[in-house]
Parts: C-alpha cells; structure tokens; sequence
C-alpha cells in the first residue's frame, strides 16, 4: 500500500502513527542516496552503512520536525552529513578523517566493480575538505547549492566556489588520469 | 553545478554508479527497521531494573517511616492525612506513584532512542 504513496504522505503516516512500514519505504527509496553520500564522505563502506543506519534512525526520531521546507531527500542528508561530522568528532579524528580521505588512496575499499567507483573516490581525495563535502553533498546528495549551504552552515557563495572550484578539479583530475592511460 | 556539458554529465554518471546497488538494499532497510522495532531493550531493562530494586528497598522502609509521629508533619491538610490514614496505605500509596512514574518515563526514553 505505502509504496504508491508520496514522500510526503508517508512522512504523515509516520508522524501520525510512528508507521514502521511507511518508514521503511522512506528507507527504501532514499537509502542510495544517503548510503552514496556516506560512502564517499567515510572511504569506508562498513563504516557508511552504519552511520547510514544511524542516520535513518535519528530521521525517524525526529521526523515530526521535517517542516516540508525543501525536499525529504535533503533534509535526510542534512541529518546524515551530520552524523558523518559527529561520529568523526567522536573519534577525536576530523582532520585524520580529512586527511586519509586525501591521501590515504590505498586504503580505499574495493567497491563492487573497481573502476569509475574507485576512481571517483581518487578523484575526491584531491579535493580540499571543504571542497569535497560541497561537492559530495550537492552531487552524491543531490542538493542544491542553497540546501548544501544550510547543511553546511557555510554561505551560499562559498559553497557555490566550492562546488564550481572542486569540479573543475575533478574534471582536471580525470583528464590527466586519462592522458596517462593512453 | 547546473552548468552544461559533457564533463557535468560524466560527473553525474559517476556520481550515480557509485550508488550503492539496489540488491542489498533490502537488507538495509530491514536492518533499520529491525532497529526501530526494538530501540534500545538493554537500556529500558538497566533503567526498569535500577528503579524496581530501588522502589523495593524504599517501599520496605516507608511502613516504619509512616510509623513514626516524629517525622510527620501533625498540623494542616498533610496532619489529617497522616492521622486519619494507616501507614500501610500510605506505603501503598506512595508505591502507586512510584510505579505510575516509571509506566510514564520508561516509554517516553524508549522512543527518544
């Protein structure tokens, strides 16, 4: 039944009635986004899946103040950026984090198909921080600038230089990787 | 982010492919609704069981409290409950209330997480 349903009328039923079988359509059909965008953000597939997990969990809990203002999708990788921030915190490790996602390359996880997935991956660590989380939320996450900005707590401009700065990186970055292939 | 061009396309593309697949997402969804179903039973069985032994230990001693006029107030509303009422059932009393304080905070920090 809930899976003709919108976003938004399974969003009531959960509010309504802490509906569990809404929430997991909700789970079902945002799940790629979110686990994608932790993905890149954490290098570390097991680790994604769990804040991913968590970030869900937090959703549900706090659903009732999902307002309507912008889309669900956004407002769910709002609430996932920052559980990727604070379990990143917890583990007393931000610029660790920040820092093996840029240079640690060996380390990341094979993927099911090695290949673009790795090499996107690469391509991120190049990044700076910032640019990477702009990039990574607006792309991965589908935002727009302006909900990157709110997740962000960065403003509009910068998260705009970011995301135009880190792509033009991106795409020098799959050039030079193209040219040494050939 | 809107611009476009082949490159803005490629970055889409990759974006997308580097989408978890859609075989296990089954499972993750089950996962997390496994942890909606059960929140946190570990927790609600320290809190419940932490209260209960308290409530016990307090309820044992609340009938020689009741007992003793020294420690109860002799004049206004509070006096003529403790006169006109046995100690047993003000031990029962306050028993209900403690009882009817964790039915009420027990589920609220179940569903707070």
């Amino acid at each position: 039944m809930s899976r003709g349903a919108s976003d938004e009328e399974l969003i009531a039923l959960v509010v309504a009635a802490r509906d569990g079988a809404a929430f997991g359509e909700l789970v079902r059909r945002h799940q790629g986004v979110v686990r994608g965008l932790m993905q890149r953000m954490c290098s570390n597939h097991a680790l994604a899946d769990d804040l991913a997990q968590e970030a869900f969990i937090k959703a549900f809990n706090k659903i009732g103040s999902f307002t309507g203002k912008g889309s669900f999708r956004a407002w769910l990788c709002r609430i996932a950026y920052n559980e990727f921030l604070m379990s990143a915190r917890k583990r007393k490790a931000t610029e660790k984090a920040m820092e093996r996602f840029k240079h640690d390359v060996d380390d990341v996880e094979a993927p099911r198909d090695m290949g673009s997935v790795v090499d996107l991956d690469r391509g991120l660590k190049t990044l700076k921080e910032d640019e990477r989380v702009c990039v990574t939320l607006c792309y991965a996450g589908g935002m727009s600038h302006a909900e990157a900005a709110e997740a962000t707590g960065m403003p509009l401009g910068t998260v705009k230089s970011h995301v135009n700065r880190g792509r033009e990186k991106l795409k020098a970055w799959f050039e030079a990787e193209e040219a040494m292939a050939s | 982010m809107t611009m476009n061009d082949p490159f803005e396309d490629r970055l889409r593309a990759a974006f997308a492919a580097a989408q978890p697949a859609d075989d296990d997402a089954e499972d993750f969804v089950k996962k997390v609704q496994g942890r909606l179903a059960r929140p946190d039973r570990r927790r609600a069985l320290v809190l419940g069981g932490a209260g209960s032994t308290g409530s016990a230990v307090a309820g044992t001693q609340l009938e020689g409290f009741f007992s003793n006029p020294d420690l109860l107030p002799t004049d206004g509303i509070m006096g003529q409950v403790f006169t006109y009422t046995s100690p047993e059932m003000l031990a029962a009393g306050v028993l209900a209330l403690m009882i009817a304080g964790f039915a009420v905070v027990v589920p609220k920090n179940l569903y707070a997480g």
